[in-house]
């Protein structure tokens, strides 16, 4: 049996052009991946898949008008995950979305509905988790950085948080797994690739306050009550290397 | 007195408070302000005893002139000393928050001269944040037990939390080892503050400041003194109930002081304490009474089960639960079954029957739940039993099994529990805490 693999550019905008195609020829590929990720194998039939800004506008659109705001959200969280297969389960929840109207999400037990829900469950909770364990750097007047190793693309969700929590305040989120930058000039932010990007120095008012920081990080813990797994469970090591408090 | 050396002393003295929540304040942010609240809460990182950090949390001062015994800070101590100025902690409260190390201040203090010299300087501190820097973050200030009503007033206006730590769980040991405190009286600023909220709470104009929106808290402290679980569990409810209090900590007690009125402890109880955290989770979510969990021939929780777990096998006749027809709140009585997992078999059902394999799909742990459920009238698997013995010990074995993973039951018990952010009920909150508000419309 040769696999039917539909191979598109990785965006939002490909994927809803997909659910547009699959919708109307009614076929469903039993992989979808983007064209970064996908590893040739000669048992696949592979389709490569042009993203229609027209198409994915009307499902965009259809979405909303049929299913819900709901679905969207889920759909676009779920995208954001970084789930294996989350293409082919997000394809599938939206195609039979279309058919089912806003009770698709009630449907816990059916797989696909259940997974996309975990996804964006997932991925939410990781913007969650930075939103608190992000360090802000000052290296240069108002100006600060950050850098983040999400396993979840996490940017921008995080990036509005900051937005609207320090408005006055320019910031650089430098998210190294997918080396991305959220820049925000107090005014406008955008999201760009991280090329030929030198990681700026920190300023003495900074080294002050991390050395500070860090003695308060140290002294707020009670001996008596020591537990390193329980502090690893909340704030895995994977984390540790962007924490001024867990770094020298 | 170098600040890092203000900081060290006066962070070490507000380590034993247990809150460091950051939930309840849907503040925004300003023109030209920096900040805002964050509803459930957000936690910025967890130290080496795996508590959660999401304030800025110390002490004014530690220059104090009671003399609690259980307290490092007690006047006839000599420990070193400090006290920061009201500029100095706004300043760092703000450096620390475009770093984003904290959600915001936890400002408390021990009493310098007498309780009003000591709200003013708490009060002069939150209005350099709140006027002058525009801060919207979170800020939680302890009122001082026997201070003005005025300073309370102004105080509640500015501050998104405010708090008095009872400590101690009757009168009688107040009396002895808390006798300033005592006669200040600790009941009194409580129940001013309750009412002053509820009035607050009704006020539609949105012009007008609302008064502590977070709510006020509490804390006991767990060992130091003879009360029974019981005992501290039946005060906590009536200050749920009568108080409206927000939350209610417990500490458990870590001997500092050599004293002849206080036990030495080897180590704090924290059994105890987690017990009473998830005692005080079914009181506040799941709709149970404390008449329920203890009563006088059993004042004190069973070290080996959960109470929710213990509960349930006093009471096998209330069980089995058949999943696809009980309602939320007797779901939520099941082991095993928590607030999030009711919510979804819930809305599941309505689409479909649901069976054993659907509950895998929800996500629904069945390790407790599966002895005390059926689905469609059928049990799990192999279980044909239900009895009590059965049931119980294979719930004892579960208990077991986990803690021959670990070094000691102690520890075990503690942290994989029937619910796993019962511990630390600020960091996991976030999330949950938006459900269960939304269910119940309680918070
Ligand atoms: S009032 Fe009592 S508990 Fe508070 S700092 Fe003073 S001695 Fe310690």
């Amino acid at each position: 049996m040769q696999n039917l693999v539909y191979i598109y550019d990785g965006s939002f905008e490909g994927l809803l052009t997909i659910v547009f195609d699959v919708y109307i020829e009614n076929v469903f590929p039993q992989v979808i991946v983007s064209e970064e990720k996908y590893i040739p194998n000669i048992l696949d039939t592979t389709k490569i898949i042009e993203t229609n800004f027209e198409k994915s506008k009307r499902i965009f659109n259809g979405i909303v008008k049929n299913i819900s705001y709901d679905a969207l959200y889920h759909s676009y969280y779920a995208f954001l995950s970084n789930d294996e297969n989350k293409e082919i389960n997000i394809v599938q929840y939206l195609v039979y979305g279309f058919h089912a109207g806003p009770k698709i999400n009630t449907m816990l037990s059916v797989n696909f509905v259940a997974n996309v829900h975990y996804m964006r469950k997932k991925m939410l909770h990781e913007a969650h988790r930075l939103k608190g364990l992000l360090r802000f750097q000052e290296v240069n007047k108002n100006l600060f950085y950050a850098s983040i190793h999400p396993d979840n693309n996490v940017i921008e969700t995080v990036g509005h948080h900051f937005i609207r929590r320090l408005p006055t305040q320019n910031f650089i989120i430098h998210d190294k797994n997918r080396n991305i930058l959220f820049l925000y000039n107090t005014k406008d932010y955008c999201i760009v690739p991280a090329e030929n990007f030198n990681i700026p120095q920190i300023t003495d008012e900074e080294k002050k306050y991390q050395k500070l920081w860090k003695s308060f990080f140290e002294t707020i813990a009670i001996k008596e009550r020591k537990n390193s797994k329980l502090q690893m469970q909340f704030m895995p090591k994977k984390y540790w290397q962007d924490l001024v408090e867990k770094n020298v | 007195m170098e600040i890092v050396d203000k900081l060290k002393i006066l962070a070490d003295s507000a380590k034993y408070d247990a809150s460091c929540s950051s939930s309840g304040s849907n503040r925004g942010n300003t023109k030209g302000g920096i900040g805002n609240g964050d509803v459930s809460g957000i936690c910025h990182s967890w130290g080496a005893d795996g508590r959660c950090i999401s304030l800025l949390k110390i002490l004014m001062s530690n220059c104090c002139v009671y003399d609690c015994k259980y307290c490092i800070n007690r006047c006839t101590n000599t420990v070193p000393r400090a006290t920061f100025t009201p500029r100095e902690i706004a300043d760092l409260t703000i450096q620390f928050y475009k770093r984003n190390y904290i959600e915001g201040l936890f400002l408390s203090s021990a009493v310098i001269k007498n309780p009003d010299y000591t709200m003013e300087k708490l009060y002069e501190t939150i209005l350099i944040l709140r006027k002058e820097y525009k801060f919207n973050g979170y800020i939680h200030v302890k009122t001082i037990p026997g201070c003005s009503q005025e300073l309370i007033d102004k105080l509640g206006t500015l501050v998104d939390r405010t708090s008095i730590n009872i400590e101690l769980p009757s009168e009688a040991s107040l009396k002895l080892l808390a006798p300033e405190k005592e006669k200040a009286g600790i009941l009194s600023p409580m129940n001013y503050i309750a009412k002053n909220i509820s009035i607050s709470k009704q006020e539609k104009s949105i012009h007008k400041p609302k008064f502590v929106p977070a709510g006020q808290t509490t804390q006991l402290m767990v060992g130091a003194t003879p009360e029974t679980d019981l005992k501290i569990m039946k005060l906590s409810e009536s200050l749920y109930t009568k108080l409206k209090l927000k939350r209610v900590y417990y500490s458990a007690y870590v001997s500092i002081n050599e004293d002849s009125l206080l036990p030495a402890l080897k180590e704090p109880p924290l059994l105890r304490e987690n017990r009473l955290y998830q005692a005080d989770w079914l009181l506040r979510f799941y709709n149970f009474t404390m008449d329920e969990l203890l009563d006088e021939t059993h004042p004190n929780f069973n070290p080996l089960l959960d109470p929710k777990c213990d509960w349930a096998l006093r009471h096998l006749e209330q069980f089995p639960v058949e999943i696809n027809r009980a309602d939320y709140h007797t779901l939520l009585r099941v082991p095993g079954i928590g607030v999030t997992s009711a919510k979804r078999i819930i809305t599941a059902r309505r689409a479909f029957n649901l069976k054993f394999d659907d509950l895998k799909k929800l996500r629904v742990v069945l390790k407790r739940a599966r002895y005390f459920i059926t689905c469609n009238g059928k049990y799990f698997d192999q279980i044909q039993h239900f009895s009590e013995t059965f049931i119980s010990e294979n719930l004892l074995f579960l208990e077991r099994l986990s803690s021959e993973n670990q070094n000691s039951f102690e520890q075990i018990s503690l942290f994989t529990n029937f619910n796993k952010d019962l511990n630390n009920p600020h960091s996991l909150l976030p999330t949950k805490e938006d459900k269960v508000k939304a269910l119940t419309g309680s918070l």
